[in-house]
């Protein structure tokens, strides 16, 4: 008589497992002017993990990342309601009373289309430690080097490091980005489709990064491409039409998916 | 079955492509009127003062005998005018395009001071001569001087400074903004790490081109009052006494350019119009510099930037 | 479930589908021709089930690179993912149970040549064999269906099959006790028997596999009631 095994379904977290929380939206809604954008979104990012979000283009995904760091506050017109907390301080994020710039400094954010500044390598890294009033020559040496070993730069680049970022191929000029955002040590990073503008080899190597990153730092990633959201991610998050349709851990929703909306989305159903 | 057809697109073609000689015909023509008429204003300003180009021409003060006239207080009198100028226009333009672009609020009220900005451009030079004889001359007791003839050019170029500002700083595409600003920066910090030095190429390019018609510009300066003979020049701005620096020139009375060279040309005798002829060509000159110098600039600048 | 947005993908899919059914039904025309063999002797029906067989095999060679090519060009995901995967598992137990009728129609092919065969075990082998053709129909069937309880039922058939197995093999040792100069041919109804049991394995896998399609659980090595719990719960 064979043992009897556990079923074998892909690990769900027992309690004990279920990593900290580092943010959580709570029935977050946005509106560009009269348009809502965002409908009641309820969603935890888990502390040094990688969450996707996935969708549709129109869905909201891009939204939805950009109210992290408050970017939205740029631009008139715009309007947050709910909340979002972030831990460990549990402060709402989207408060009135919280400065986004300080949001900003704690949070960071990379783009879709590569934009480094047009200045040196080093300058670009080096900006937001000089935001955050470093001044030691010395000390910014050393962020910069770190951050641009994390970013997996530094051997292409120090040599180097006073030449224009432009320079760059566009692969590289990704990694910069990265390292420019990694220099301020975030407590959580976002991505906006970080590879849609890049090569499938410079995508490859960004998709190594963030896989080198997990575990370290806490990253919230929006890609249409869902394959790289099930080769990158922990967690997934399928919205559709500014909704949050289904959440889960990322094994689970590309094997066997809860919803039929995400299941017809992911295999192509779509339509 | 090919033949036909290939052969009824070639005439199509053949025919199409007679109006495309046509028009490239008419743009040449077009063309050499406008390069012809310069070339020839140019040519007969050099030939006609050609001969009088010597050290002596920029170095002798004006002079009741043309052949001793020179236009030593001219153009040093363009040169200071167009130093107050660009140090009071670069500043006010610069910082106004800022804050409008950046920090003003996107009302009515500021549609309406941006349409009023362009639109001030156009005015009439010489309405800005009447104003700043009132204002600068009379109202603040600025007298006839580089101050307020500086003051009254800066004034003019002012708009242009302030468009190419604002030109140069929405060329700076928006994610190049949310990159400094996602990093944790101030709108001041983005403004002054960023947005500036970015924009400086179109801004430098504004500010010559703007000079570079302001070097030019009579009626508002005739309008308050600069002289049309003068044998002396304004003090040195540095000196070798304590304080060695002095701001006595800018009260002091002036002529420029442009005025000296109208002042011959309506005097009778020949030779002062091939005086005005060689001061002529001396503008003309500077002015191209100066345009070159803006070109030469904004490439070397431009080069960095690679949106 | 409804279509891809490429036609392409779904007719794909549709040939993978109806490839499988295809080979389904050339299988359990084999089996049959295997028992046909066996009970009558019948030489005809002999040879034609040996000379099938490459033709069993080739199926299954087919079907499976066809999947390879989908997971190359489509990625397949979720219920896609989990569809291809079972089919390629499903061809190569059903090349399996082509296999075992081969062997059943080579056997029936030695005991008519060689041994006397005594009636009562036609009964019995035949009972078993059509319990293991039902349960092979059902499979594919639940198959084409995707019905995950149909599937359950398959998986008990398995243990009625195992009964009769060792209710023949009980009678055969007795037999084979009694009278010494049967043993040889008895032993090779033994195989026979062994290769009825082996096909019922192979269509409860078929029939796993389609809980796992349906369901997403992979029901493989657990007990009947928790798979039963998993497909009808």
């Amino acid at each position: 008589m064979s043992t009897p095994a556990a079923l074998v379904r892909p690990a769900t977290h027992t309690d004990a497992e279920t990593p900290a929380t580092k943010a959580e939206a709570k029935n977050l809604s946005f509106y560009y002017g009269g348009f809502q954008a965002l409908k009641n979104i309820s969603m935890i990012l888990h502390e040094k993990k990688v969450t996707a979000l996935i969708g549709p283009s129109g869905c909201g995904k891009s939204t939805f990342l950009r109210c992290f760091n408050r970017m939205h506050d740029l631009y008139p017109g715009n309007r947050y309601e709910g909340e979002i907390r972030f831990h460990p301080d549990d402060t709402n994020l989207l408060g009135r009373d919280v400065d986004p710039i300080e949001v900003r400094m704690r949070i960071s954010m990379v783009f879709q289309k590569p934009n480094p500044f047009p200045k040196s390598i080093f300058e670009n890294v080096a900006y937001g430690l000089r935001v955050r009033g470093l001044r030691s020559r010395r000390a910014i040496e050393e962020n910069v080097e770190q951050a641009l070993r994390r970013a997996a730069l530094w051997d292409e680049a120090k040599d180097r490091l006073q030449d224009l970022a432009f320079n760059l191929s566009g692969g590289q000029q990704q990694r910069l980005c990265i390292a420019r955002a990694l220099a301020t040590d975030p407590e959580i990073l976002l991505f906006d489709e970080p590879t849609s503008a890049l090569d499938p080899i410079a995508t490859t190597s960004i998709e190594e990064l963030i896989h080198n990153l997990k575990d370290k730092v806490t990253i919230l990633i929006v890609t249409h491409n869902m394959q790289q959201a099930a080769r990158v991610s922990d967690y997934t998050a399928y919205m559709y039409l500014g909704e949050l349709v289904e959440f889960g851990v990322t094994d689970e929703i590309f094997i066997k998916p809860r919803k039929k909306e995400t299941e017809d989305y992911i295999t192509g159903r779509f339509g | 079955m090919e033949h036909p057809d290939v052969a009824a697109i070639r005439s199509l073609i053949a025919r199409h492509k007679r109006w495309d000689t046509a028009f490239a015909v008419f743009g040449l023509l077009c063309l050499m009127i406008g390069v012809l008429t310069f070339v020839s204003l140019f040519t007969e300003m050099a030939v006609n003062g050609a001969a009088r180009l010597d050290w002596d021409f920029f170095t002798n003060y004006p002079s009741r005998r043309a052949s001793q006239a020179g236009i030593l207080s001219a153009w040093v009198g363009s040169t200071l005018v167009m130093v107050v100028t660009a140090v009071v226009a670069v500043p006010l333009g610069v910082a106004s395009a800022v804050y409008l672009e950046e920090y003003a609020p996107k009302n009515w009220m500021t549609d309406i001071i941006e349409i009023n900005i362009t639109n001030l451009a156009g005015v009439p030079s010489i309405v800005y001569g009447l104003l700043a004889l009132g204002l600068f001359v009379y109202q603040f007791g600025l007298g006839q001087s580089i101050l307020s003839a500086g003051l009254t050019l800066a004034l003019l170029i002012l708009p242009v400074v302030i468009v190419a500002t604002r030109e140069a700083m929405r060329a700076i595409p928006r994610h190049i903004r949310e990159g400094a600003y996602a990093l944790g920066a101030t709108q001041w910090q983005t403004v002054r790490d960023h947005l500036l030095p970015y924009s400086s190429p179109g801004i430098l390019t504004g500010v010559i081109i703007g000079m570079a018609r302001a070097i030019g510009e009579t009626a508002p300066i005739i309008t308050i009052g600069a002289l049309t003979f003068i044998a002396f020049l304004p003090p040195s701005p540095v000196s070798f006494d304590p304080p060695y620096l002095s701001f006595e020139w800018l009260m002091s009375p002036f002529t420029v350019m442009p005025i000296q060279m109208f002042n011959w040309t309506s005097r009778p005798e020949a030779a002062f119009q091939s005086n005005a002829a060689a001061a002529g060509f001396v503008l003309v000159f500077m002015t191209l510099a100066m345009n070159g110098l803006a070109i030469w600039l904004r490439y070397r600048l431009r080069k960095n930037i690679k949106w | 479930m409804s279509e891809h947005l490429s036609k392409q993908y779904d007719n794909d899919l549709e040939t993978l589908r109806s490839g499988v059914l295809q080979m389904g039904g050339l299988v359990e025309a084999q089996i049959r021709g295997a028992i046909e063999a066996f009970s009558t002797g019948n030489h005809a029906a002999m040879e034609q089930v040996i000379a099938n067989e490459p033709g069993v095999n080739g199926h299954e060679v087919k079907i499976d690179t066809d999947c390879s090519h989908i997971i190359a060009k489509r990625q397949p995901a979720a219920g896609d993912l989990r569809l291809i995967m079972a089919i390629s598992k499903t061809v190569t137990d059903l090349e399996r149970i082509g296999d075992e009728a081969e062997k059943i129609a080579r056997m029936s092919k030695q005991i008519h040549e060689h041994g006397r065969v005594e009636l009562q075990h036609f009964a019995n082998i035949r009972h078993a064999a059509d319990i293991a053709l039902s349960m092979l129909r059902q499979a594919l069937d639940a198959f084409a269906r995707l019905d995950a309880a149909a599937a359950a039922g398959v998986i008990r058939e398995d243990r009625a099959i195992d009964t009769e197995f060792r209710s023949i093999l009980r009678q055969l040792i007795t037999f084979m006790m009694e009278d010494p100069r049967t043993i040889s041919t008895a032993l090779e109804i033994v195989w026979i028997a062994k290769a009825i049991e082996r096909i019922g394995d192979h269509a409860k896998n078929i029939a796993e596999y389609v809980i796992y399609i349906v369901k997403g659980t992979d029901v493989r090595h657990t007990k009947l009631e928790q798979v039963e719990r998993e497909a009808l719960g």
